[in-house]
């Protein structure tokens, strides 16, 4: 269980999350959803200590996390996994050993600076690479690999690190439409068959109800929405995307990358 | 289940290592051909060492004479001579300045002649590349050699010495920088229809800036400590005294010599840094440092 009491971020004068208190039991999938600039990403990267809360407290199963500090704090890091919209590979160096990366926090690190690696993690590194699907683009570097792929890839590597929970901070925004969706359904997976808690920053809307047990709205710093998907109504909607109620060209699925099926018609725009 | 490492047991390693040998490890050529790298490198390095008698006991004998000339340094005096040393480290430091400034804006066109990316054409980057190669494959006290004999003794030889040499060094370092540019921007110009000069222009002209400034700073520093050797030559300067001094064994007079020029770079340093953040800096605001 995850439990974040009261807990919010400042830069300087601004303010990127006012105050949040969440619940989230265990191996929960949970989509946040809001406006850029919401502070959906500064939460997630407080979650995994990125980023220093100004006030407030995470706590996992009990422990609080959010006054770790030194090794510890650098062991939870590895605890919650982070997947990035940019996927954050090192584009030098090959996927076998940007996945073997993510057992930094549990190596010594000599032998992690010499790129030692034990063949227990060499054959942890292709065994999530084959969950992924990817085992076969190991020895090539990151760099060559198309935008899914390397996704993939960075979710392979957030595997290896044994993770009790994966933050998910836009993950799908840089993909197209089916990158998005073996990206997608690769989360669901792992939240289903592993049982690890997984957040993820959406920005489309019918992604987060598609794949989601949850969904937080977040907008201005505040949680303005939390339950299951079919509470969401376009009321809701058009407040935690701050639409006007009376403008009529917002619709759901406008927000949506995924949406073959219902593609939406273009919108005449006055000239 | 969640994945763990200590599901890995010996079996199920070798399975995997089945399926991915090259997982676990590169192929014997290239195993090979590693470590014939390595070996080759470190029997060279033993050889220079050999080669050059670079024994511990040859240092130690040395160090004693070292430490007799250091003796002799101290105290610094400062001669009858202050107002000529201090002319000729202005003379110095102006030749330093000179000589950056017109080889770091006559490097820019021979930068991007040898960059790949703005001259895809072979043969030419060919003979600009070997061009920018001579201009610095000739120290710059060589290049003060010839100009004192050309055009006599004086500072005039030691700026063409550091334009040539410059020139040479600063297109290389340019051409990098180029070479590593982003290729976005550039498509996006040249997207809007911009003609090969608007794309160097704006497509990578703004990108490489702040690495070839701070390139012409550095190589102004490093300038202001090498002219000093110009002038030992006889291309002008406070290096003309300097090498008087040593000459005539004025160990103390050449002991303060050295701390005016140390000074001098020290304050050059300083204010090349000021320049620095002011330019360049900025945008190298980062979050959160490494921890």
């Amino acid at each position: 269980m995850l439990e974040i009491r009261n807990l919010g971020k400042r830069f300087g004068e601004a303010t990127a999350l006012k105050s949040v208190s969440l619940d989230i039991p265990a191996g929960q999938m949970v989509g946040v959803i809001g406006r850029s600039g919401a502070g959906k990403s500064t939460l997630l990267r407080m979650i995994n200590r990125l980023a220093e809360p100004s006030h407030g407290d995470i706590i996992w199963r009990g422990e609080a996390v959010s006054a770790l500090r030194g090794k510890p704090l650098l062991a939870w890091r590895a605890r919650c996994a982070m997947i990035f919209q940019q996927f954050n590979l090192v584009p030098r160096l090959d996927v076998l050993t940007n996945v073997m990366l993510g057992r930094a926090a549990y190596k010594g690190t000599l032998p992690s600076l010499l790129k030692v690696f034990s063949p227990a993690e060499r054959a942890m590194a292709i065994h999530a690479l084959e969950r992924l699907d990817c085992a076969q683009l190991a020895l090539q570097r990151a760099e060559t690999l198309s935008g899914g792929q390397q996704q993939r890839v960075a979710i392979a590597r957030a595997l290896v690190q044994a993770p009790e929970m994966m933050l998910a901070d836009e993950p799908i925004a840089s993909l197209d439409p089916r990158s998005a969706i073996l990206v997608m359904d690769a989360l669901r997976r792992i939240n289903r068959e592993d049982g690890i808690t997984v957040l993820c920053n959406l920005h489309t809307l019918d992604t987060a109800r598609q794949y989601c047990d949850r969904i937080v709205g977040i907008a201005a710093g505040e949680v303005i929405f939390d339950g299951v998907p079919a509470a969401l109504d376009d009321a809701m909607v058009r407040r935690i995307y701050g639409v006007a109620d009376n403008d009529p060209r917002f619709d759901e699925s406008a927000t949506s990358t995924t949406a073959f099926e219902n593609i939406p018609s273009l919108v005449p725009i006055a000239a | 289940m969640r994945e763990n490492i200590a599901n890995f047991d010996a079996a199920s390693i070798a399975a995997i290592r089945a399926r991915h040998p090259l997982a676990f490890q590169a192929p014997l050529s290239v195993r090979l051909r590693n470590q014939a790298a390595w070996f080759a490198f470190f029997v060279l390095t033993a050889y220079c060492f050999w080669t050059f008698d670079l024994s511990p006991a040859r240092l130690w004998a040395g160090s004693g004479t070292l430490l007799d000339v250091a003796s002799r340094m101290f105290p610094p005096t400062v001669g009858d001579a202050f107002n000529d040393y201090l002319w000729a480290l202005f003379q110095t430091i102006a030749m330093a300045f000179l000589g950056t400034v017109i080889a770091a804006v006559l490097a820019v066109p021979l930068g991007l002649l040898c960059a790949r990316n703005v001259l895809p054409v072979r043969i030419a980057q060919f003979f600009f590349r070997r061009t920018s190669d001579t201009l610095r494959g000739i120290d710059q006290v060589i290049w003060a050699l010839i100009f004192v004999r050309a055009v006599g003794l004086g500072p005039l030889a030691g700026i063409l010495a550091i334009i040539i040499s410059d020139t040479g060094t600063l297109a290389k370092l340019y051409s990098e920088a180029i070479e590593n540019a982003e290729k976005k921007q550039v498509d996006g110009i040249r997207g809007c229809g911009g003609n090969p000069l608007q794309t160097i222009r704006f497509g990578i002209i703004p990108q490489v800036l702040p690495v070839m400034l701070s390139n012409v700073l550095y190589i102004f520093e490093s300038n202001t400590r090498s002219a000093t050797i110009l002038g030992i030559v006889g291309a002008g300067g406070i290096g003309f005294y300097l090498a008087d001094r040593i000459r005539t064994m004025l160990w103390e007079e050449a002991s303060f010599i050295m701390i005016m020029i140390l000074i001098a770079v020290y304050v050059i340093d300083w204010i090349s840094k000021l320049i620095r953040r002011r330019l360049i800096g900025g945008a190298a605001e980062t979050s959160g440092g490494l921890h």
